[in-house]
């Protein structure tokens, strides 16, 4: 495993997020966003009349809802101009739904891929990449012995074709409708790509199934789908990594994840975000567990202009449960606004949340959390801790939670601290011979361990080496 | 907005309002421009969280019960040594440059629409006034409200180096024979002077047919404390906003906060505190209690501003549910720019310990008496913050009250 890491540490940073490659699209919607846009994008996915039907509703709700600006302290949206966006590219590429080998893929994208580590990742620890480039999963590969116990793990549009009723029944209904919020309106009608997990009963997948996302072309929107169903008793851990290379134009994420955690199943789902600082990640993320089954978010923002993600957790059957652990990191012009949402809807469930920030050179992060217990959900328990750790003088930090209670029988509990970075700790770290960059970054690695100690090792890697990045901005 | 009023509000009705009070043309004025402003101004904000505004204002009929022209109360004022406590009329005519110059000049009265309807039609309230190095406790104003609808606006001044504990208690006569209710409008404002310190009990104890709006708004400069103890018994609803500016260096604002909700009251309490200068310090702390079908609201807001270097900033919020049909939200909130704070908010919404119920039954203390015992040890912490005896006593016997 050390072998691994020294690659990992040796990758030239800057290189990994500094570069582009030059766009070769077969397919490039027209700008803006019509019901011909939906066709055309239907029509190139060749895609069965229901989800077409489904595309066009969601476009309705999304033109009929307004944008949300009267959130207290809210990132700015207005730069966000739905119509600038081309919704659907498709790399040029013959293969649809992506190739069976590494060495199948074209030179430019396998070098994209390289300068982020991903195929020593993918041979080593996880058991399937789906690597979306642009908005297509180009690159699929799934262990044999998984495959074997039924397991699936394939390209959302691809699951579309193959898997049509477990699609039919669980895409944007129940977990995520495209009512639910603007953004998600507009991921239903304009969603590409994306990652299927179907994990059979009691099947435990036991090394994580990865997907990496990223934005390659100026100006170009992302909305990929991921849908994971965890049947009774399974168990996987999925993980899903974002970075995009620097753009001067704007970009806008709004990816949509929905999870249905069976009963007494377990799902871990684990994500670093760094979208280049111009995108705007507008996602909506949640997850429905039924009795006694246990959601765990996972998730580092650390880029984009300004992010707006609260990954949402329905604790519907007695006894369920749900841990979020959090960390945001805004720099310079970076709004990050993120937190968790979780609902108590049965008795018997718990609930635990961690919120790690850090703000430096401007840049503001606000934790925005909502816990409701409904009425009749006895015996729950819920316990929220954010902490925040400020640089300097021009970063903001914010906290705003909310907690709806309608039963008596609960235990709730919400903390928070803010701070900056303690002089004496630095002070203690020179005597030991570290100059004041390395003590400040050896008390942020810390400061968010409870977080890496999280992922696989490759993920704490990378999470420790973009806020090395992040810090060495500032500080050099 | 617009309002339907018994008497409805014209321009008319607060010249009427003001000449058979006396008043001088600036009071006038001032009325007049709050009145002009109520069009273009909006009713508090209120939480909201998905599909729910926790407090709905916009939906309550209590502007029916404004009568500008049939405010009634009987208030008595207790001074202390060297402290100056009138009654508005009396201010006018012995310090008429003071309440020019202060009037309205720390609580803008253009805040929302209730404060600007408090500012056009108030018939009551006191000014009281600490002179430099004076140093005062136990002022007292006791007001029952005698009218439909009542509006209230009390002035606190210290001067340098000035002390002063001052209690409010409100109440009134009983439920209304129609059933209506009544409407009280309660606007303080608290200048503290430098190095100056002001403790600003309040306590609501309005028949539960009542609305209750107040906002109490403190500014506090170099080295001054203004501490706020806000109390909540009675009222249908009770919208409640209690707030510190800490504009001077040094400066120190804890704002307590005690409410106990009943059958189908409901309160909305906000504690909101402002770092704005270097050295300050402040300290939130509220404990409810809710029994039945009360519901409370709470938000608290620790505002630490770019210049508030070397801030500390605490909140904590705790509220206990007797009933499984009572509803409670909850949001502590920091806003923080400034990097060298220490800020810390936590809250927590819970039942009576089932293991200390126990250990005092085992004890042979019945399970009812025992839960008493315990709601009353809940607002301990809240108790000992308070400086007024009578005051403490009156909230002791309140809680005991409800409980039996």
């Amino acid at each position: 495993m050390s072998s691994d890491q020294d690659h990992l540490q040796q990758t030239d940073t800057e290189e990994r997020f500094d570069f582009k490659k030059d766009s070769e699209a077969a397919y490039a919607a027209e700008k803006g966003l019509t019901e011909d846009t939906i066709h055309a994008i239907s029509d190139d996915k060749d895609e069965p009349d229901w989800m077409r039907e489904r595309r066009l509703r969601a476009l309705k709700q999304f033109q009929a809802m307004p944008m949300p600006t009267d959130w207290p302290g809210q990132p700015d949206l207005s730069e966000v101009e739905i119509d600038e966006i081309v919704p659907y590219i498709r790399p040029d590429i013959d293969t649809r739904g992506g190739v069976e080998d590494w060495t199948d893929l074209p030179d430019d994208i396998k070098d994209t891929f390289d300068k982020l580590g991903i195929p020593e990742a993918e041979k080593n620890a996880l058991s399937g990449v789906g690597a979306q480039y642009e908005s297509e999963v180009v690159y699929q590969n799934m262990r044999e012995r998984w495959e074997d116990k039924g397991v699936v793990f394939m390209n959302m549009d691809q699951a579309v074709q193959e898997h049509p009723e477990l699609v039919k029944e669980h895409f944007m209904t129940d977990c995520v409708p495209p009512s639910d919020n603007k953004f998600a309106a507009l991921h239903g009608a304009i969603w590409s790509g994306g990652s299927f997990v179907y994990v059979p009963e009691d099947v435990t997948v036991d090394m994580p199934v990865q997907a990496y996302f990223r934005m390659n072309s100026e100006g170009m929107g992302q909305f990929e789908h991921t849908l994971i169903i965890a049947e009774e008793g399974s168990e996987v851990h999925y993980i899903e990594g974002c970075s995009a290379p620097k753009y001067s134009a704007f970009n806008l994420h709004s990816g949509g994840v929905e999870v249905y955690v069976g009963e007494n199943a377990h799902v871990q789902y684990s994500t670093v975000q760094n979208w280049s600082k111009n995108t705007y990640n507008l996602n909506t993320k949640r997850a429905l567990v039924e009795q006694e089954g246990r959601m765990e978010w996972i998730s580092g923002s650390m880029g984009s202009k300004a992010t707006m993600l609260y990954p949402s957790t329905v604790l519907k059957g007695r006894g369920a449960s749900d841990n979020h652990i959090t960390i945001a990191f805004a720099g310079e012009g970076q709004d990050i606004d993120t937190g968790a949402k979780v609902y108590h809807n049965a008795p018997d469930t718990k609930s635990t949340i961690e919120s790690k920030s850090i703000s430096k050179d401007g840049g503001r992060t606000n934790y925005r959390g909502l816990v409701h217990i409904a009425d009749g959900a006895e015996n729950s328990s819920t316990a929220v801790e954010c902490d925040a750790l400020m640089f300097d003088n021009e970063s903001t930090s914010d906290t705003m939670p909310y907690m709806e209670i309608n039963e008596s029988k609960v235990d709730v509990a919400h903390e928070a601290t803010v701070g900056k970075i303690g002089d004496e700790d630095i002070f203690y770290l020179q005597t030991r011979g570290l100059d004041d960059d390395d003590a400040k970054q050896m008390i942020v690695s810390g400061f968010i361990e409870p977080i890496t100690e999280e992922l696989p090792i490759e993920y704490a890697v990378e999470l420790n080496r973009l806020v090395e990045l992040e810090m060495e901005g500032s500080l050099g | 907005m617009s309002a339907t009023l018994k008497q409805g509000l014209s321009e008319e009705v607060v010249r009427d309002l003001s000449a058979t009070r006396d008043e001088p043309e600036w009071l006038l004025e001032r009325r007049l421009d709050a009145l002009s402003a109520l069009d273009d101004l909006d009713l508090p904000d209120v939480i909201q969280t998905p599909g729910r505004r926790w407090t709905n204002l916009t939906d309550l009929s209590f502007e029916q019960l404004v009568d500008p022209l049939n405010q009634s109360d009987e208030t008595e004022r207790v001074t202390a040594e060297g402290v100056e406590v009138l009654d508005f009329e009396t201010a006018l005519d012995e310090h008429e440059d003071l309440l020019r110059e202060e009037f309205g000049a720390t609580l803008d009265p253009q805040s929302n629409y209730l404060t600007a309807l408090s500012a056009a039609l108030f018939t009551t309230g006191t000014l009281i006034y600490v002179p430099e190095g004076v140093d005062a406790e136990d002022v007292k104003i006791r007001t029952e409200m005698r009218s439909d609808s009542l509006f209230s606006h009390t002035l606190v001044v210290t001067e340098e180096s000035a002390s002063v504990t001052i209690l409010e208690a409100i109440g009134d006569e009983g439920p209304t024979a129609d059933d209506e209710g009544r409407y009280f409008s309660n606007l303080v404002e608290v200048a503290a002077g430098k190095n100056s310190n002001v403790q600003f009990g309040s306590l609501q104890n309005l028949s539960e047919d009542a609305y209750c709006y107040t906002l109490k708004h403190g500014v506090a400069a170099d080295d001054a404390t203004v501490d706020w103890i806000e109390g909540n018994f009675g009222t249908q609803i009770t919208r409640s906003d209690v707030e510190t500016e800490l504009d001077g260096e040094g400066s120190e604002s804890q704002i307590v906060g005690a409410f106990f909700g009943h059958e189908d009251q409901h309160f909305d309490v906000n504690a909101r505190v402002w770092h704005n200068a270097e050295h300050t310090t402040a300290d939130l702390v509220t404990r409810g209690v809710l029994d039945d079908t009360a519901r409370s609201v709470y938000e608290g807001v620790q505002d630490v501003g770019r210049d508030a270097w070397d801030t500390s900033s605490y909140q904590r919020e705790n509220t206990l549910m007797l009933s499984d049909d009572s509803e409670a939200d909850a949001s502590p909130k920091l806003i923080i720019k400034n990097h060298d704070t220490e800020a810390s908010h936590s809250a927590t919404v819970g039942q009576v310990d089932q293991q200390d119920l126990f250990y005092m039954n085992s004890r042979g203390i019945s399970p009812r008496q025992a839960r008493n015992m315990l709601v009353e040890g809940f607002f301990v912490p809240v108790l000992e913050e308070i400086a007024v005896e009578e005051f403490r006593d009156d909230v002791q016997d309140l809680v005991h009250e409800r409980l039996d």
